[in-house]
């Protein structure tokens, strides 16, 4: 008890009050701790100011802006003060801050931190701002008193809500949480330790989304985020100097699988990333990123999170038994990738890589490459199997020069072939993807139209399966995700039962739940119908396709963005890509292609155009078929498509 | 090394705060309790609840809740601390400060002496007494929340920044005081000294997010005495005292009010008669009347009886609530 109450006047002397009194009995202690708090709020006060905008947008989205005053922390004498960028999110026409005399001076915004979502202001004033005391990272003590401090109430006094520090690490090591309500009355401001230091600067936060506005949802939860002020301090200069600070990338394709459980092994680099530039190889595994080591793909999040665009970090990786220490220069942004192209089709059940057909217009087709040939040599390594040759020509570069070594009947040639990109077009015609094979044994899986069921869905999954499947042959699935309301059983099976069994194709179609309509989480259903298919079937990896119509083609671009590893391509018909989505970086060894219908007259029209161009411009590879209506694809369109699927395994 | 050891002080006073509350609140909340009441009025469905919060101010009966519109009933209907069930009367209101007072009868009962009510500085630690949502039924015990007073601050400081009639003091609270139902309690600080009327729910238009507050006794204690005092009521239908021979009437002023088909019909005005004292006055159509000449006009019964008590010749002033703004007009009949 003495302790207690010796400790509390510590805290009341190092703030500097010194109003001394008698202290007995617990009614005393709680007002000692109540006099504490209220004097660590006090200390930090001259370097809380008010922030007052003017003009701009009323409403973001479906956010309807506030148009009162908020908070800002000042971070040096010379004018400078931060804040959260939901601030601004309706790009103020004029920003005035109150200082600490009491006058408001025009402010302007100098920088933004898009990683951790603040903004920088200069504050034109001759007066000294009072920067406040931080408060040292290591010294933080999960369930030490922190106090949310905001100006937004009152124009003199700050507005203060109390709380414990929840965590310290969270949001990819970004911020640290506090049950102290956190809300627009004090995003921007301090949180504050029992003495009047600064810990960080209340933000809304999510980590999973990046806007202005993510995490504000849950204002007043219990649930609140501030930045680190050391972290801010670290990257003040670059600020104050007008530059923008962006998440930092390290440019690699991280495996499959839990981020907890997955080791950090580089599935690929991207070229001249920075992972790249250090030297790192697909293969490496992360070991160590600042000299902590890593064990995980979330740990490797983890370590990665805090840093920008420009940080040097030393990485260390394992190669083999070898250790490699790496100096890499995180980057803002990265070129996207983009899928070199050989430009042929492999021979499936072949024996080694033999060329089904060749794209005329393909580096493979300038550099005489025949249907037929036998690929044996690839930039001086051989190979026997597609799916080995397909990584190999993902780690290289569009444009690049490549050796190969065919076998013409017996003949030896050596071509060189400039990789080019992933067509767009679909081919007319194609030539057979196999030889006759004929059936061995019996047929041990369920054919014609039948039902995938999944154990504990309610959901149920129409499947189509050609009636000579043969084990033997590796088959395409395609996933068809209907307009809600619409689906017929018997038309369905009608539609695909040909193309189907004349494209080795098998079409599985989950049901919604709800026939009016998809939910979002209905996507783990979707998956697990995969999944069982998979399990049932042989089915080719690298044609797996989720087709969605209408609301069933947000569910498919859903469902491929969430499952990357298991879907090759996505169909959307008279969809749009669903609203606020963020579209993930195309990836050398997840492999999406995207073939969309675009009718100009339709109300979607904009939105689906727009989602072109963001895929084109990730480096996508987009099939568009323009129609005149809104409609479901007719039976030319049809097979255009499934000759679109049976191409995905190019090479 | 004196930081840290402050931190872990810190880190163990939050958990006996918790495990000690027996020690500290609960003779407070205990002494508190049987102060609170519970009322049930008019409302019912999402959004309007049929109950609302108070709390006893004399040992005669008069409680001090909300004005709201759980009071537009003549059926109001209290419930002590004990579960004591009474019929109330609405004595008085004060719309501007958001008060009500209501009468039962009984005797001897505990009570808050507002006279003894204390101010609170930011950062004090407050105990929030009410029926939010109305948890407690019968004789359990109103609600306590604990927390904090956040900021004492004036509630518009822009004109239209809060969806409320009042615009003065008011402290807004570090603790989730302001639910359906809360409005009407009891703030008290830690030792349970009375100190503000927990307020109604309140969305903050500045921010878009919902607003904890309380309105300082001392803002509505006068209100509270005049209402007590015999000011601030509805006209009382005194048989003794004189009816003028001409008195005024709303026909005279050119309003007409909603059709009167309950026993207490909110004084809204449905039409202006146009060039009509009430047209020029700026009276518009769904104005509420609160007050006629300091009389508290609680029903359209009420209203037209007031006016019966004005002479034609004399002026008439009305409190009206528009929106969310209170307006004040002066009106004279037309002469003859």
């Amino acid at each position: 008890m003495n302790d207690f109450i010796r400790c509390l006047l510590a805290a009341l002397l190092l703030v500097g009050s010194c109003d001394l009194f008698h202290a007995s009995g617990e009614d005393d202690l709680i007002e000692l701790e109540e006099r504490a708090l209220q004097a660590a709020v006090a200390k930090v006060a001259p370097s809380v100011v008010r922030i007052e905008t003017f003009g701009g947008l009323e409403r973001v989205g479906n956010f309807v802006v506030g148009d009162g005053p908020t908070t800002g922390l000042v971070v040096s004498e010379d004018g400078y003060v931060i804040s959260s960028a939901f601030n601004f999110v309706q790009k103020p026409d004029s920003i005035l801050v109150t200082v600490g005399s009491g006058r408001r001076a025009a402010a302007e915004i100098v920088a933004r931190d898009q990683s951790r979502m603040l903004v920088l202001l200069k504050v034109n004033t001759d007066e000294k701002l009072v920067p406040p005391v931080v408060s040292p990272r290591g010294e933080l003590v999960v369930g030490q008193w922190t106090l949310a401090v905001g100006k937004t109430l009152d124009p003199q006094v700050p507005n203060t809500s109390t709380g414990i520090l929840s965590a310290v690490n969270r949001i990819w090591g970004k911020a640290v949480q506090t049950d102290a309500k956190v809300s627009p009355s004090n995003y921007g401001g301090p949180l504050i330790d029992i003495q009047g230091r600064v810990i960080g600067v209340l933000v809304p936060m999510s980590p999973q989304a990046t806007s202005e506005f993510a995490g504000a949802e849950w204002y007043d939860s219990g649930i609140g985020f501030a930045v680190p002020l050391d972290q801010i301090n670290a990257h003040l200069d670059q600020m104050k100097a007008g530059n923008d600070l962006h998440r930092g990338l390290l440019g690699i394709s991280l495996p499959k699988g839990s981020i907890y459980s997955e080791p950090p092994k580089i599935a690929a680099c991207k070229i001249r990333s920075p992972a790249d530039v250090a030297g790192m190889k697909a293969g490496d595994t992360i070991v160590a990123v600042a000299g902590k080591e890593v064990r995980t793909v979330a740990q490797l999040k983890h370590a990665l999170g805090p840093l920008y665009g420009g940080d040097e970090v030393g990485i260390t990786v394992t190669r083999g038994d070898e250790r490699i220490e790496t100096k890499v220069t995180l980057a803002e942004k990265l070129l996207a990738y983009e899928h070199p192209f050989l430009g042929v089709l492999p021979q499936r059940n072949a024996n080694g890589i033999v060329v089904r057909y060749v794209y005329p217009d393909s580096g493979g087709g300038a550099a005489g490459l025949q249907q037929g040939d036998r690929i044996v040599r690839f930039a001086g390594q051989e190979y026997q199997d597609p799916s080995a040759l397909r990584a190999e020509i993902a780690r290289r570069e569009v444009g690049g020069n490549v050796g190969v070594t065919v076998m013409r009947g017996d003949k030896s040639l050596d071509l060189q072939v400039v990789l080019g990109t992933l067509p767009n077009e679909i081919e007319a015609e194609l030539p057979p993807a196999h030889d006759e094979l004929p059936l061995e044994g019996v047929r041990n899986v369920e054919v014609g139209v039948t039902e995938i069921k999944i154990p504990e869905e309610p959901n149920t999954c129409v499947a189509v399966v050609p009636v000579d499947y043969n084990p033997r042959i590796e088959y395409g699935l395609v996933v068809y995700l209907t307009a809600p309301g619409t689906f017929q059983r018997e038309a369905f099976a009608d539609r695909w039962r040909e193309a189907g069994e004349e494209n080795d194709l098998i079409v599985i179609a989950p049901q919604p739940k709800d026939a009016e309509r998809w939910t979002r989480t209905e996507v783990d259903f979707i998956k697990k119908a995969v999944d069982q298919g998979v399990a049932t079937y042989n089915i080719d990896p690298t044609r797996v396709v989720v087709y969605g119509h209408q609301a069933g083609g947000a569910m498919a671009y859903l469902t491929a963005f969430e499952h990357r590893d298991r879907f090759t391509g996505v169909v959307a018909v008279d969809a749009g890509l669903p609203l606020r989505m963020q579209l993930p970086d195309n990836d050398p060894i997840s492999r999406l292609a995207i073939y969309t219908t675009l009718v100009k007259s339709s109300p979607i029209a904009e939105r689906v155009e727009a989602g072109i161009e963001a895929f084109r411009e990730m480096k996508y590879p987009v099939t568009v078929t323009e129609l005149g209506s809104p409609r479901e694809l007719n039976a030319g369109e049809l097979a255009e498509l499934v000759r679109w699927v049976d191409a995905l395994d190019r090479l | 090394m004196f930081a840290r050891q402050c931190c872990s002080v810190a880190l163990l006073l939050s958990l006996p705060a918790v495990g000690r509350a027996e020690s500290t609140f609960a003779p407070v909340v205990r002494d508190v309790q049987p102060r609170m009441v519970k009322i049930y009025g008019a409302g019912g469905g999402r959004g309007l609840e049929a109950y609302q919060s108070g709390f006893v101010i004399s040992a005669e009966g008069h409680i001090l809740t909300v004005w709201s519109y759980v009071l537009d009933t003549e059926f109001v209907t209290v419930v002590l601390d004990d579960g004591r069930r009474f019929q109330a009367e609405l004595i008085g209101a004060d719309p501007r400060v958001e008060i009500a007072v209501l009468k039962i009868d009984a005797e001897q009962l505990s009570h808050f002496a507002l006279d003894d009510a204390i101010d609170l500085a930011p950062g004090s630690r407050v105990l929030a007494f009410s029926n939010l949502f109305n948890v407690a039924v019968g004789d359990e015990a109103a609600s306590v929340l604990h927390g904090s007073v956040s900021a004492r601050t004036r509630l518009a400081a822009r004109r239209g920044a809060f969806e409320s009639a009042y615009d003065g003091p008011a402290y807004v609270l570090d603790a989730m005081t302001n639910n359906p139902g809360a409005g009407g309690g009891a703030l008290t600080d830690r030792r349970g000294r009375l100190a503000a009327v927990v307020g109604k729910e309140l969305r903050n238009k500045l921010d878009n997010t919902w607003l904890n507050y309380a309105i300082p006794i001392s803002e509505v204690q006068l209100s509270v005495e005049q209402i007590i005092d015999g000011e601030l009521r509805p006209q009382p239908d005194d048989p003794d005292l004189r009816r003028p021979a001409e008195p005024m009437t709303l026909a005279l002023l050119g309003i007409v009010l909603i059709p009167d088909v309950l026993a207490k019909t909110p004084p809204y005005v449905d039409d202006v008669v146009a060039a009509s004292p009430a047209a020029e006055s700026g009276l518009q159509p769904d104005d509420m009347i609160l007050f006629v000449n300091d009389r508290l006009a609680g029903s359209a019964s009420d209203l037209k009886n007031a006016l019966s008590y004005i002479d034609r010749i004399d002026e008439v002033r009305l409190l009206v609530q528009r929106g969310q703004q209170l307006v004040e007009v002066s009106l004279f009949a037309p002469d003859e």
